[in-house]
């Protein structure tokens, strides 16, 4: 059993899902789904796909150079079977996900860590040069004509007058 | 009062760009699957069936047949690994089969996708027979050119599988 990696996502094919397509010249298109099926019918480029791995990894979104991807790699060679190196295997992949999730929760931290003061700084801006489109509210109650006028009086007292021409 | 007036100038301003932005992006959509669909790899792939012209990837001289029955398939026509009876439209001039001969031949490769043992699926760039003789066993020629589908193995067809450059 070998789990293959989707041209299009790079995400994992399981056995028994998706489509293959062969070139004429035996190159091998696995897709995990009919979606990357069909985005490379359409001639897509999964670089340019926003929800791809390889326009994530292009852009610095996720992280690319780590040590603990170099355990996950395709090796053409069968392992001969060992009891004790498949079960020191198992127990391997359990803490090498979890280094490597620790890992890129810090990658994202880095990446966002300026996002919140860059913010601030073109919300400051912003204002700044905005502030003449509002004004404050003590300057409406100072000066009354620039609130409108109060319509609210007018609608409760219309329906007490059609009451009193309907008792007439 | 004037800043009321602008407030709402602005949002029938901003409702009416929004209908416009709507309907373009509605018109760029349909344009775009227009276009789609008349790719030539968009084309909905069928069974080989009477009339279907495929091209031979073997040294036995035909270079095109076209299929005439297919063999114990499907009431359909045939998939990748059926048996066909064919008759050459185009050939060599010095080969072994002629043109106009009616020969039986094996489906290596064929663009309309076949499931897997596995569940998956496997489809070519195009539709490829291998000549074989009456009983279906031995090929006429004595190479076989481009990917084959591991399959055959599975229609006894182990000695294809054994002459061609590679198995996908």
């Amino acid at each position: 059993m070998r789990l293959e990696k989707c041209w299009f996502c790079s995400s994992t094919v399981y056995p028994g899902h998706g489509i293959q397509f062969v070139r004429n010249d035996a190159k091998i298109f696995r897709f995990c789904r009919s979606k990357c099926h069909k985005n490379f019918k359409m001639k897509r480029n999964p670089r340019k796909v926003k929800w791809t791995k390889a326009y994530r990894r292009l852009r610095g979104k996720d992280m690319t150079q780590d040590s603990t991807f170099e355990f996950e790699r395709k090796r053409n060679r069968p392992e001969r079977y060992d009891r004790n190196l498949t079960e020191n295997t198992l127990k391997a992949i359990k803490k090498i996900d979890k280094v490597r999730i620790i890992r890129e929760e810090r990658h994202h931290e880095k990446r966002m860590k300026g996002k919140k003061a860059k913010e601030n700084r073109e919300a400051v801006k912003e204002l700044e040069q905005s502030i003449s489109l509002v004004k404050a509210p003590t300057a409406l109650q100072q000066d009354p004509s620039l609130t409108l006028p109060i319509k609210v009086k007018v609608l409760q007292q219309q329906p007490e007058k059609t009451v009193a021409m309907m008792e007439e | 009062m004037a800043a009321g007036l602008a407030s709402k100038c602005s949002r029938v301003g901003r409702s009416l760009l929004g209908g416009l932005g709507n309907n373009s992006s509605g018109l760029l959509s349909t344009s775009h699957e227009m276009t789609c669909s008349t790719f030539l790899s968009q084309q909905q792939r069928t069974f080989i069936q009477m009339r279907t012209i495929l091209k031979v990837v073997d040294n036995s001289g035909a270079k095109k047949v076209m299929c005439i029955q297919a063999l114990k398939a499907n009431k359909k026509g045939a998939r990748l690994g059926d048996t066909i009876v064919a008759s050459v439209k185009e050939a060599h001039p010095n080969g072994k089969v002629k043109k106009g001969q009616v020969v039986y031949g094996v489906v290596v490769r064929a663009a309309m996708q076949r499931g897997r043992c596995d569940g998956s699926e496997v489809k070519f760039d195009d539709n490829a027979v291998v000549l074989v003789d009456k009983q279906g066993r031995q090929p006429i020629g004595t190479r076989v050119f481009g990917p084959v589908p591991h399959e055959l193995r599975k229609k006894k067809h182990v000695k294809i599988l054994s002459l061609a450059e590679q198995i996908a």
